[in-house]
């Protein structure tokens, strides 16, 4: 008998365990996907929630702000903006509205998107539904 | 070098390294845009430069794992590459593709892009990371394929090791999982559920093996340590690697909509996975201590063992700092995500990249098996002054989040809003910058000591 | 840390089995330590929802599975012996046996599994659910795996692949075996049991 610890038993150690928590992580996978109807009331998806992810994703809003604290760092989190607006979309589509196109001097600003009246009011839509999804209470604060 | 069709890594390597110079480039005027609000605005506004900067990387990363695979599988396998000329064919069109894209980003607004590029019909844009127009997306996949059948075969017809088997896993990996990027569905929830698939699988799962697999060959050839025993750690590392990163998933699932059960999940795998970057750390070391010839490429060994710290420091240790669920609901999303993310692309990914680059360089630019003294010792220094570098944006960013979590999320009704918070830490953004410019520096002299001659050093042992 | 050069260096008698295996071995059981550790701490915060909870597990079952992976893990132990003296057939019959039981195991878990999800019950009814069902299917997932090691071993042994001299494999399944045992005499008092 030996206490040899052969490449092979390296090997099959990485395969059986690699293939064993690919197995546990679909079987998550497919646990999570069903419970999450009752965490993102999907049921309140409209067209307008739709087209409001759209011009979230069209508009690269990622590419300053965090949504449920994901996407860069560089301006507000947005999952609780309906919330920190007074539970508002017209606060939301009024701020949207009214950013100068030349931006603020020596500041950061957000750019004039020239949204339609359509766009903004599914934009609105979009984070008003963003706010009421289950994110386990996050964030820890109304400041974002 | 033992194969003609090696050089094909060459164009590669090179193109890595100018679009590594385009990405520090827009950090700095990001960095710039983080102290000073309307730089550059609205030209180039702050989510455009951040999408040059991320995007820019994953390329030039996926450019050096490429040239890489080019490189080590035709000496793994003991046979020429199957097609050079698809090799050099496919550089081509994704140098095309990546640059045409880069260059849509600059020149039009974004929304404008995606409707030129006909995002409505398969929308996938707009995502963090996965910005690129679906048309790009596909000639990624395009690219990807034609790159494993080359790979692939080229293994099939020759020797086949453990380092290019588990190179070739991690490829394979890397384009399967790629394709959960086509997944966008209306439901946000659904959406950032599975875009974790494409982004944590690769950089804490297929992408390791590939760095484990390169790291595994740089440490074969410069240490002349036997090939079981390397191959042996590479197994072991891979595995802990997957056993913890698979369900290691979990920590991205605190917060966004998923089941509260991936708190416990997810932070107690999470938590395991510095294992396999300190094993692999151990391993580096080991291996160089119980070298059996003194290679004379002194620069790609000191890359080699500079990898497994700074990944082991990046990936591990910050990493961990804030993964534990926790932690985790007061650091999520703040500076201290930025501060991990910077040093853990740089230590396991970015070097990774210098290593198997400053090994092979030399060789194919038919010098003998290293550069000569002078050009070794300015890129040693290029070492020191970008890992050094990233060490200070790394810590500054990490004093930048702390003081962010504590001005913008606890103290109750004291609590400051955002850009409250931004002009409050405005100093260690300064400092961070000014780290970004030593960065710089290290990159121009990596750059500049291509470009030294003198005498060649040859194998001495 | 283990050493990836144990192969040139000579070997002891103890401990049994492929160095490999108990490096592996420790850190399951370190993971198995730490869900433990969380689940009494969780349980301290939510007394009344874990007792109430318990009380629909059917103990009983609970209670079979643990005889019968006792009794498993001691056919095992002859396996072990019965290679020892060199009767590689006993071995193969023991570990054969031993890997019924396993079958056993999952066949009296998967009608406890069916019985919460007919109700459903699962991971996110709450939070003792969450730590019942995903710590026993953790379990559950590592009798398969011990499961696809006996039977690997078994095979070999059947084969006539191991002798009185050289039987790593089956010690090194056996420590495997043992391992998911083990677990399970903590896992079965602390989650079905104790309150």
């Amino acid at each position: 008998m030996s206490g040899a610890f052969t490449k092979t038993m390296a090997r099959n150690i990485f395969y059986g365990g690699s293939a064993f928590f690919i197995f546990i992580f679909i079987a998550l996978t497919f646990d999570t996907v069903g419970a999450l109807p009752e965490r993102d009331h999907r049921e309140n998806i409209n067209e307008q929630v739709i087209l409001g992810k759209r011009v979230w994703e069209n508009n690269n809003c990622v590419g300053c702000h965090t949504l449920m604290g994901e996407g860069a760092y560089f301006a507000p989190e947005l999952a609780n903006v309906y919330n920190r607006f007074g539970n508002s979309k017209e606060a939301i589509i009024g701020f949207i509205k009214s950013r100068p196109v030349d931006g603020i001097p020596g500041r950061r600003s957000m750019p004039q998107f020239n949204l339609s009246d359509e766009e903004l009011e599914g934009v609105a839509e979009f984070l008003k539904w963003t706010s009421e999804v289950d994110d386990a209470n996050w964030p820890p604060n109304i400041q974002g | 070098m033992q194969y003609q069709s090696q050089m094909v890594a060459k164009p590669y390597f090179i193109a890595a390294i100018g679009l590594f110079i385009g990405q520090i480039i827009f950090g700095l005027i990001m960095g710039w845009q983080y102290v000073v609000g309307d730089f550059l605005f609205p030209e180039i506004p702050f989510n455009v430069a951040r999408m040059v900067h991320t995007n820019l990387l994953i390329v030039w990363l996926l450019f050096g794992f490429m040239g890489a695979s080019y490189y080590l599988v035709p000496e793994e396998s003991e046979t020429e590459l199957y097609s050079p000329k698809l090799a050099l064919a496919l550089f081509w069109i994704f140098l095309v593709a990546g640059a045409l894209t880069i260059v849509g980003y600059l020149a039009v607004p974004y929304a404008t892009l995606a409707q030129v590029t006909g995002n409505e019909l398969l929308p996938t844009m707009g995502r963090e990371f996965l910005e690129q127009p679906t048309i790009t997306k596909i000639g990624i996949v395009i690219v990807a394929l034609g790159f494993l059948f080359n790979i692939a075969m080229t293994v099939l017809k020759g020797r086949k090791t453990t380092v290019s088997l588990v190179l070739l896993i991690g490829l394979t990996g890397l384009a399967l999982l790629f394709l959960f990027s086509f997944y966008n569905p209306h439901n946000l929830v659904l959406d950032k559920m599975f875009w974790w698939y494409v982004v944590h699988l690769w950089v804490e799962g297929v992408w390791e093996l590939i760095l484990g697999a390169i790291l595994a060959f740089v440490l074969i050839k410069t240490t002349g340590v036997d090939r079981e025993v390397i191959e042996k750690w590479l197994y072991v590392i891979i595995a802990m690697t997957l056993i913890t990163g698979i369900l290691g998933t979990g920590h991205h699932f605190y917060w966004i909509g998923t089941p509260e059960y991936w708190q416990i999940i997810g932070s107690v795998f999470s938590a395991l996975e510095p294992i396999p970057f300190f094993m692999m750390t151990v391993f580096a070391f080991n291996m160089v201590n119980q070298r059996r010839r003194e290679h004379p490429n002194k620069a790609a060994v000191l890359w080699a063992l500079g990898t497994a710290v700074m990944a082991f420091l990046g990936a591990g240790v910050w990493g961990f700092l804030h993964t534990l669920s926790p932690v985790n609901y007061y650091t999520h999303g703040s500076q201290i995500t930025a501060a991990h993310g910077h040093m853990a692309f740089y230590g396991a990914y970015v070097m990774i990249v210098l290593t198997i680059i400053s090994y092979a360089m030399p060789m194919m630019r038919g010098r003998a098996a290293a550069n000569s003294e002078k050009a070794q010792v300015m890129e040693m220094w290029s070492f020191w002054l970008m890992t050094v570098a990233m060490v200070f944006i790394t810590l500054f960013l990490t004093a930048a989040g702390i003081l962010q979590i504590y001005m913008q999320r606890m103290g109750g009704d004291a609590a400051q809003p955002f850009m409250v918070v931004q002009e409050n830490i405005a100093l260690f953004y300064w400092l961070r910058e000014g780290a970004g410019f030593v960065f710089l520096t290290g990159l121009i002299l990596y750059v500049v000591s291509f470009f030294v001659g003198g005498e060649e050093r040859k194998e001495t042992a | 840390m283990m050493n990836p050069n144990s192969h040139t260096t000579p070997t002891t008698n103890s401990p049994p089995g492929d160095l490999a295996i108990w490096v592996f071995i420790l850190a399951e059981l370190a993971v198995f330590g730490v869900l433990f550790a969380v689940y009494a701490f969780a349980r301290r915060y939510n007394l009344e929802l874990f007792d109430l909870h318990q009380q629909h597990l059917n103990r009983t079952a609970g209670l079979v599975n643990t005889v019968t992976l006792i009794t498993s893990s001691y056919f095992v132990v002859r396996a072990v012996a019965a290679i020892k003296e060199g009767d590689a057939k006993r071995c193969g019959r023991w570990l054969w046996s031993a890997n019924a039981l396993g079958l056993l195991f999952i066949l009296v878990k998967g009608v406890e599994y069916q019985h919460h999800f007919s109700q459903g019950i699962g991971l996110s009814t709450n939070l003792f659910y969450t730590f019942y069902i995903g710590m026993t299917f953790f379990h559950f997932m590592h009798v398969l795996m011990g499961m696809v090691i006996l039977f690997v071993v078994a095979h070999k042994a059947g084969r006539g692949g191991y002798t009185a001299s050289e039987h790593t494999g089956v010690e090194t399944g056996a420590s495997y075996w043992h391992m998911v045992d083990l677990v399970w005499i903590i896992l079965f008092p602390l989650v079905y049991v104790m309150h």
